[in-house]
């Protein structure tokens, strides 16, 4: 019995050291943390590398002499009482001493590894800011004057500088696939870079909070794409610009208001804080006649089935989906401009949206997510979600807003004296931010 | 030969066996006694945190769980930590200081006997304090290491939080009072030749723990205090809106946090250092070493905290510093481990199921040990820290460490206690279900981590590879708790109608052994002499102690202390009503927000409570007049 045990456990570690070899890209596990997709996780696998084959090693010794000795010295019926031997001198200065050595084989590259991934960024490297709140991402990037929610875009082959901050508790920033973590602390600063590779494949990756941060730490993740740098580009120029509506007013409106909404856009990023050095930037970078580039995004129908949300949907709230149909993106930019909405929200280009405590929603429909990676980003996710996000999301801090709705947060009733929202209006709200590509 | 004579034959007199009623235990000072409220204590305690681990499992054992909201399920591990480290490993280690350390030495009891008792009802009633709220869905639900900003008022407006912070409070006023009863034991009241490096392995690792409490506590105490002056007073040590740094707590949080990691493990070490010598019949290998090593963990463990904060970017020094200092602690350890091994070396091994846990640790602590040395490396650790790979990783060190450790001592230390055996059946459906289970429970949480799942995460999406790991874990822990289930009923079944057990039915080396079992209320007759760190057993020639069987002391008669002219504390009920006041007057602070007169009127009538029963505690001379 006893080294069927022993044996089954070699087996897992065996298991584990082959995955640690061969688990990159490995499509079954597609958080894998066993990946050289970045400079940074490439040198925290080899340093795992050398944890694990000394690691495996000790755990063979130890546990062979210990199977060795309940074996060879288990009491014979008639055996006489051993020497009583009270120790040796040599013998513990021995095993004193090998385990030191070891562990020099495992500190002078953890200490060089700590040292260079710990550096300073590239001066040249694309500037991210990470935002924590509870519990959603928010992600700008300065030099182009785009302000998202939940999704970053990486281009392959250039340094991503992430500074890290938090409006309220800890979260900590963590791409599983690309590197380590990084904690989200409040009132400093904290930074991360590493350099996806050139020839990455384009991919979906998952990101997730991991620092317990209250209610909802569980449904914090986001999605990280690694996409080719003109795509990033284009998907970075379309962003930068203010949400495109009405969509029918097609490019050549958009042309025009690239240079006409660009101050305004701007402006924006000054007051939510930004350095007035990357106002400077973003100004010059939107003024720039810049040639106007298809945009981009992630081809939704490619999202691979781990970047798509299972979560189930709650059993106490409805929504009437032939009302969805109905839905008037007009009226409901109308709804928007003049309810509760918009004393959280940013919608770059319309004037009345410019909150700043949720998401910026300006291309809100380029996102393939809503709720910081919780559910798919379609109109009856969107319709339930607004109607009462906090059934939808444990502690949501997003107010329920259809009427007759209980908000389980505030411990109130949605009323249309309160603001609330009828389904009707609810499905024109979805209409109109389903058009902010 | 012998320093100590045979054992002598022992019946329990009719004085002894009529003082059992409820008031008994109410008001006992015996450090036996209070031993055994704390062992039934813990284990229930144990039980409760166990359960929560089970809700846990259930909830993840398929992806999107719905066994329970996320708010219960954030309380349930909040409270599972708490429970497992505050209420259940480190007073199930207090039961055996209690009842072993005087034996150890030699000594008729603790040094302060009364404190003793209320330590124990410190933490029996803080323990209900700190438990009660899962009941009612209001249970702290910040983690057990209670990080701020989000354990503050602002983030954690609700009660929850308060049970918290006060309940730990309480519980700190117990170890703390422990701590510095056990030292003056140790120090003071050894038996005449009982040197220091003498004494038996397991007071000695006890008298490190106790350092250890007596230091690392009152950083608790004063990261708590601050916290609850921010939650009840509205300081601003950790209000982020006043420009407050959350490292601030988490370097206090961790100055404790870590040496507790050895609290919770010396004890356990020490257990086994006893349990293996006696089951391979030879003396621990290398004692001088096993003591050093002991200290040099104590020591070190102060200097390593920080590396539960790789990832707050502390920056390059401060995470180079830690890493090694953490992997400086991994030698003395290791050492342990080797030690243990060569103990057994060559020995005439035993496996009684007290064996079985003490080699089982040797195993499963060594598992937990490496991947221990996994994290010790900052940049590694980034990619593993608050993921399931750390839980695996601390479970290994708690289960299989801890509390294996402390089940060689239960199944060892039991016919001492009782003067009855466990079964060696049941124990050995215990054993070996618990060793299948916690493998079957922990082994997958190191792919699920290093797979990518995060920590205290009430749900995970499907699709993600993670769908097997978790399944087997709760089939785990389905298997633990069958295990422990097993336990249990052994211990109430040997308690009760177990096979009677002599003095020395292993025919163990150390003092403990040379009294009935169970032993009289005095200990010894007359302080022993010691000559020898194994007194039963002579080592110059061959002779080691023989199990000692019931029948060879059948017809003794143990006189009691009175007629033997020996003064023994008066039971006394005070130390129990001067806990309760305690209890009493920090219950008041959970008011403050509602009723602030309600809750000054409380804290009053409890301070005036305490004051006036300690008055009379102090009044009452211990032992009557001689």
């Amino acid at each position: 019995m006893n080294f069927m045990f022993r044996h089954r456990r070699w087996f897992t570690v065996a298991l584990l050291a082959a995955m640690a070899v061969g688990a990159s890209a490995c499509g079954a596990y597609p958080n894998s943390t066993f990946n050289h997709t970045t400079d940074f996780n490439t040198s925290i696998d080899s340093l795992w590398d050398k944890l694990l084959f000394w690691g495996t090693l000790v755990f063979i010794g130890v546990e062979a002499a210990l199977i060795f000795v309940i074996i060879k010295f288990k009491r014979r019926p008639g055996g006489a009482d051993p020497k009583p031997v009270h120790g040796n001198t040599m013998l513990e200065i021995l095993w004193t001493g090998i385990p030191a050595v070891i562990l020099i084989f495992i500190a002078i590259p953890t200490v060089r590894t700590i040292f260079a991934t710990q550096a300073k960024a590239a001066p040249d490297a694309l500037q991210v800011e990470v935002i924590g709140h509870q519990w959603w991402w928010e992600f700008r990037y300065p030099e182009y004057g785009i302000t998202t929610a939940n999704e970053l875009y990486l281009p392959k082959g250039r340094t991503v500088n992430f500074a890290l901050t938090t409006v309220d508790v800890l979260h900590s920033f963590w791409i599983p696939q690309l590197g380590g973590k990084r904690d989200l602390i409040t009132n400093r600063t904290n930074y991360l870079w590493f350099t996806p590779n050139d020839d990455l494949a384009t991919q979906a990756l998952n990101g997730f909070c991991a620092e317990y941060c209250g209610s909802s730490h569980a449904n914090m993740k986001f999605r990280a794409y690694t996409v080719e740098p003109e795509e990033f580009e284009r998907w970075a120029q379309h962003q930068a610009r203010p949400a495109v509506f009405p969509a029918s007013a097609g490019a050549a409106a958009a042309t025009v208001g690239t240079v006409s909404q660009a101050p305004a856009g701007a402006m924006e990023i000054a007051m939510e804080g930004g350095d007035a050095q990357d106002s400077l930037n973003a100004v010059a970078a939107a003024v720039a006649p810049a040639p106007m580039l298809e945009p981009y995004e992630f081809a939704r129908e490619q999202l691979p089935a781990h970047v798509i949300p299972t979560t189930r949907l709650p059993k106490n709230i409805s929504f009437d989906e032939s009302l969805l149909a109905q839905g008037d993106a007009e009226r409901g930019r109308e709804i928007y401009s003049r309810s509760s909405c918009i004393g959280c929200h940013a919608i770059k280009g319309n004037p009345m949206s410019m909150g700043v405590l949720g998401p910026n929603l300006t291309h809100v429909a380029s996102r393939h997510t809503i709720a910081s990676g919780y559910y798919i980003n379609d109109a009856k996710h969107l319709a339930l979600w607004i109607k009462n996000a906090t059934k939808m999301k444990p502690g949501s801090l997003m107010p329920a807003i259809g009427i007759g709705e209980r908000d389980l947060v505030l411990k109130v009733d949605v009323t249309a004296a309160r603001g609330g929202l009828t389904d009707p209006q609810i499905a024109d709200i979805v209409a109109y931010l389903q058009a902010l590509k | 030969m012998a320093t100590i004579a045979a054992a002598p034959p022992y019946t329990q007199t009719a004085a002894e066996s009529s003082n059992t009623g409820l008031w008994s235990w109410l008001t006992t000072v015996d450090h036996k006694r209070i031993g055994v409220l704390y062992l039934v204590t813990s284990l229930i305690f144990f039980v409760i945190g166990g359960l929560e681990a089970f809700l846990i499992r259930a909830q993840l054992a398929v992806p999107n769980g719905q066994v329970l909201s996320a708010d219960m399920y954030n309380q349930l591990f909040t409270m599972h930590g708490t429970t497992m480290v505050f209420l259940a490993i480190m007073p199930l280690s207090a039961a055996f200081f209690n009842f072993l350390i005087p034996l150890q030495i030699g000594a008729r009891d603790v040094a302060f006997p009364r404190l003793n008792a209320f330590s124990y009802w410190i933490y029996l009633l803080g323990g209900i304090f700190i438990t009660v709220p899962i009941f009612f869905a209001v249970a702290p639900d910040g983690g057990w290491f209670g990080y701020a900003p989000l354990s503050t008022k602002q983030y954690s407006p609700q009660i929850n939080m308060d049970f918290w912070v006060l309940g730990l409070q309480i519980l700190g006023i117990s170890s703390l009072a422990a701590a510095f009863n056990f030292i003056t034991t140790i120090i003071n009241m050894r038996a005449p030749g009982m040197h220091l490096m003498r004494m038996p392995i397991f007071t000695w690792m006890s008298f490190v723990v106790q350092f250890l409490v007596a230091l690392a506590f009152p950083v608790i105490t004063v990261a708590l205090v601050f916290l609850q002056f921010d939650r009840f007073f509205g300081t601003n040590f950790y209000a982020i809106g006043a420009g407050a740094d959350p490292l601030l707590w988490q370097h206090l949080f961790w100055v404790f946090g870590h040496p507790e990691v050895y609290i919770l493990i010396l004890p356990a070490f020490g257990l086994v250092s006893e349990v293996l010598p006696t089951f391979s019949r030879k003396p621990l290998f290398g004692y001088p070493v096993m003591v050093y090593s002991g200290i040099l963990i104590g020591f070190l463990g102060f200097g390593v905290w920080a590396h539960h904060m790789f990832s707050v970017g502390m920056g390059p020094i401060a995470d180079a510093v830690f890493s090694l200092t953490t992997m400086l602690i991994a030698i003395p350890t290791g050492v342990k481990i080797f030690n243990w091994l060569a103990t057994m070396w060559d020995g005439q091994l035993r496996f009684t199921v007290a064996m079985k846990f003490g080699v089982a640790l040797v195993g499963m602590f060594t598992i937990g040990g490496i991947s221990g040395v996994m994290h010790s490396s900052p940049p590694a650790d980034l990619q593993q820290t608050d993921t399931y790979f750390i839980v695996a990783h601390f479970h290994y060190v708690l289960f299989g460490g801890s509390m294996f450790g402390l089940f060689a001592g239960l199944y060892y230390y039991f016919p001492k206690i009782s003067g009855r055996f466990m079964s060696e059946k049941l124990g050995n459906w215990h054993f070996w279900l618990s060793l299948i289970g916690m493998n079957l429970t922990f082994f997958p949480m190191h792919f699920s981590g290093l797979l990518g799942m995060p920590r205290r995460t009430y749900q995970y999406d499907a699709g993600q590879g993670l769908d097997l790991f978790n399944m087997l874990s709760t089939i785990g822990t389905l298997v633990l708790m069958l295990g422990t289930l097993f336990g249990l009923i052994n211990l109430w079944k040997s308690w009760k109608s177990g096979e009677r057990a002599s003095s020395n039915p292993w025919g163990a080396p150390t003092i403990e052994w040379a009294i009935p079992s169970p032993p009289p209320e005095h200990n010894f007759d007359e302080l022993p002499k010691i000559t020898s760190r194994y007194p039963l057993w002579d080592l110059k020639g061959t002779v080691i102690a023989k199990e000692t069987t019931v029948a060879e002391e059948a017809g003794f008669v143990q006189r009691s202390a009175k007629q033997l002219g020996i003064p023994m504390p008066n039971p006394s009920i005070m130390p129990l009503i001067t806990a309760a006041g305690v209890i009493f007057m920090f219950s008041g602070m959970l008011f403050t927000d509602s009723n602030i007169v309600l809750a000054i009127g409380i804290m009053i009538t409890g301070a005036l409570w305490w004051i006036s029963a300690l008055y009379n505690w102090l009044m009452t001379p211990l032992e009557d007049a001689h």
